[in-house]
């Protein structure tokens, strides 16, 4: 097919019209479902994914729907007869369009959210994302420091095998569970079960309707360390008390963990303070006052409901808080968006688009007005 | 020509993404008093016969006898602790009849009252000051880790039993749980 008939093909506005009608179904149907199968699996199933499955059907997601949309709006400025002044503000209103969609596209593959918990007097350089997991194999057998071998969670599936230069040993992920809980072994559990999966068993539990109600769980096989280590594992999410194994003189500590983002940054809680409405429970307003430690440098800042820390790209809200016997503990919620930006832009720029249409189309407006008064 | 290229470079470039090292990640910190090596502790809150709690995510609650106000199944690196919660009115017998009854049950020789205050440990909680003693017997392999905390005209005692290393593994938690434990409303 000629280069031509394929731009010909692309630019057609009916693209945009079906794709937009599309889109808006979807939001419909994401927002219906996200009721009954929570706001995470209903983001994943209709807006992140490129395909939607209606039973054996395969539809459009919301983010092929919306590629299909940029390419389309791309593809209108080869349209010879665009570039005039008079349709000055379409193309202007096209470009805001355009760069909605390219910060929606950063935002989507670049941006994470997750939290990051201090307790008063304590500092914290990770955040901990809401919904991703990582396998962490710690070699610990270092007197000054921890080596760590993080495997993220697209590698946590079946059969899947995990080998690494800094470990002597590998693992084979039997299964993941999504949702799990472990229970008390009734009967004597098999040689190969070592560890915890001595006396305890992981139940696989139907997923919660929302994602961080979850507790995953993985089971896995050590492989081919020719010492007593090798056998069955297994090990869930909050789990207090990390998996360790000893091979070949080395010490090593299995957790499933949230996935921790490290920050060239610490910040330290200073102090934690709740007001709460007269005579009840229910906190008013609560504020985290920290110290922002960089290089050495350390700023005092003050975090509360309304007014989050920006840094490095990362913003800080207060978002909750734990009361301890001695101390508390603030939880903040971190997100680090690349398109943040974007939606302001262009929509001024759509804006500024709008208004140029406007005022080249209102004398026009006006004349027609008189005429039909006149006539 | 130049659109061939740039298609070849974004298919290497998506392969490339696609391999499994992109999912691996390696870095070192260097070791601190409490080490990295713990996942956070997710507590949930939990009320029995006046009384309140946190306790961590991974404990299972556990039939435990009549007596028990609390009972759980912590699991550790190799094995699996045992913890109870027992309430008792007034001193409940007191430390040093409740201590040696502890030693007894490890096959240990009792000990004098300023003995066993020597090995106690003093912590503050949700029911005010209270002491912890840790008792092992290594040749039984076993040990316990016992708190006695004073509750208005009643004495709660919380006992974990589990192997010698499962003790200092659960220990944090244990101290947690037991400073959590507050009179409920």
């Amino acid at each position: 097919m000629p280069l031509r008939d394929i731009i010909n093909f692309l630019k057609q506005p009916k693209i945009f019209v079906f794709a937009i009608i599309w889109m808006m179904m979807l939001v419909v149907l994401g927002t219906l479902a996200q009721k009954d199968m929570g706001l995470f699996a209903a983001q994943n199933r209709y807006f992140s994914a490129w395909i939607t499955w209606f039973w054996y059907l395969p539809m459009p997601g919301g983010r092929l729907t919306l590629i299909i949309i940029l390419i389309n709006l791309s593809f209108f400025f080869f349209n010879k007869s665009i570039w005039k002044i008079k349709k000055l503000g379409i193309v202007i209103l096209h470009l805001g369009g355009i760069l909605l969609l390219v910060g929606g596209g950063l935002t989507a593959m670049f941006s994470s959210e997750g939290n990051m918990v201090i307790e008063e007097g304590a500092q914290s350089n990770h955040v901990e994302d809401y919904h991703l997991m990582e396998l962490a194999v710690i070699n610990t057998s270092a007197l000054s420091f921890d080596e760590f071998t993080i495997f993220d969670q697209p590698l946590l599936k079946r059969s899947q095998i995990l080998r690494h230069q800094n470990l002597n040993f590998e693992i084979e992920i039997l299964n993941y569970l999504e949702n799990c809980a472990p229970a008390k072994r009734t009967s004597p559990a098999g040689i190969q079960y070592k560890g915890m999966m001595k006396n305890f068993m992981l139940n696989e539990l139907k997923p919660e309707k929302e994602d961080n109600w979850n507790r995953p769980g993985l089971i896995y096989q050590i492989n081919n360390t020719g010492t007593n280590a090798d056998g069955m594992y297994g090990i869930f999410l909050g789990q207090s008390v990390s998996q360790t194994v000893s091979i070949n003189d080395k010490d090593y500590a299995i957790i499933l963990r949230r996935q921790r983002t490290y920050l060239p940054f610490s910040i330290e809680l200073l102090d934690f303070k709740k007001i709460l409405h007269p005579g009840t429970d229910i906190p008013k307003s609560f504020s985290s006052e920290i110290n922002l430690i960089e290089n050495g440098a350390v700023r005092k800042i003050l975090i509360q409901m309304n007014e989050p820390l920006r840094h490095k790209g990362y913003t800080f809200f207060q978002s909750s808080f734990i009361e301890g016997p001695d101390n508390e503990t603030t939880v903040l919620a971190a997100v680090k968006n690349y398109g943040r930006l974007f939606p302001y832009i262009s929509s001024i720029i759509m804006c500024i688009g709008l208004l140029f249409h406007l005022s080249q189309k209102l004398p026009d407006l006006f004349r027609k007005s008189r005429e039909k008064i006149a006539s | 020509m130049p659109i061939k290229s740039i298609l070849l470079i974004w298919v290497m470039v998506i392969l490339q993404a696609c391999g499994q090292d992109t999912h691996i990640r390696t870095y070192r910190i260097a070791k601190t008093k409490t080490p990295d090596t713990a996942p956070r502790v997710e507590a949930s809150e939990t009320k029995s016969a006046g009384f309140s709690w946190n306790k961590p995510e991974s404990w299972i609650p556990s039939s435990g006898s009549s007596m028990r106000l609390a009972s759980f199944d912590i699991p550790f690196s190799d094995g699996i602790g045992d913890l109870s919660v027992i309430q008792l009115g007034g001193s409940g017998g007191g430390i040093e009849a409740n201590v040696n009854r502890w030693r007894r049950q490890l096959n240990l020789e009792p000990q004098t009252l300023s003995e066993i205050e020597k090995e106690m440990m003093e912590k503050r909680g949700g029911l005010g000051i209270y002491n912890i003693i840790q008792i092992l017997n290594e040749e039984l392999d076993s040990a316990f880790l016992c708190a006695i905390l004073s509750a208005g005209n009643q004495t709660l005692f919380v006992k974990l039993s589990a192997k010698p290393h499962g003790i200092r593994e659960i220990e944090a938690d244990f101290i947690l749980f037991c400073s959590s434990l507050k009179i409920s409303i």
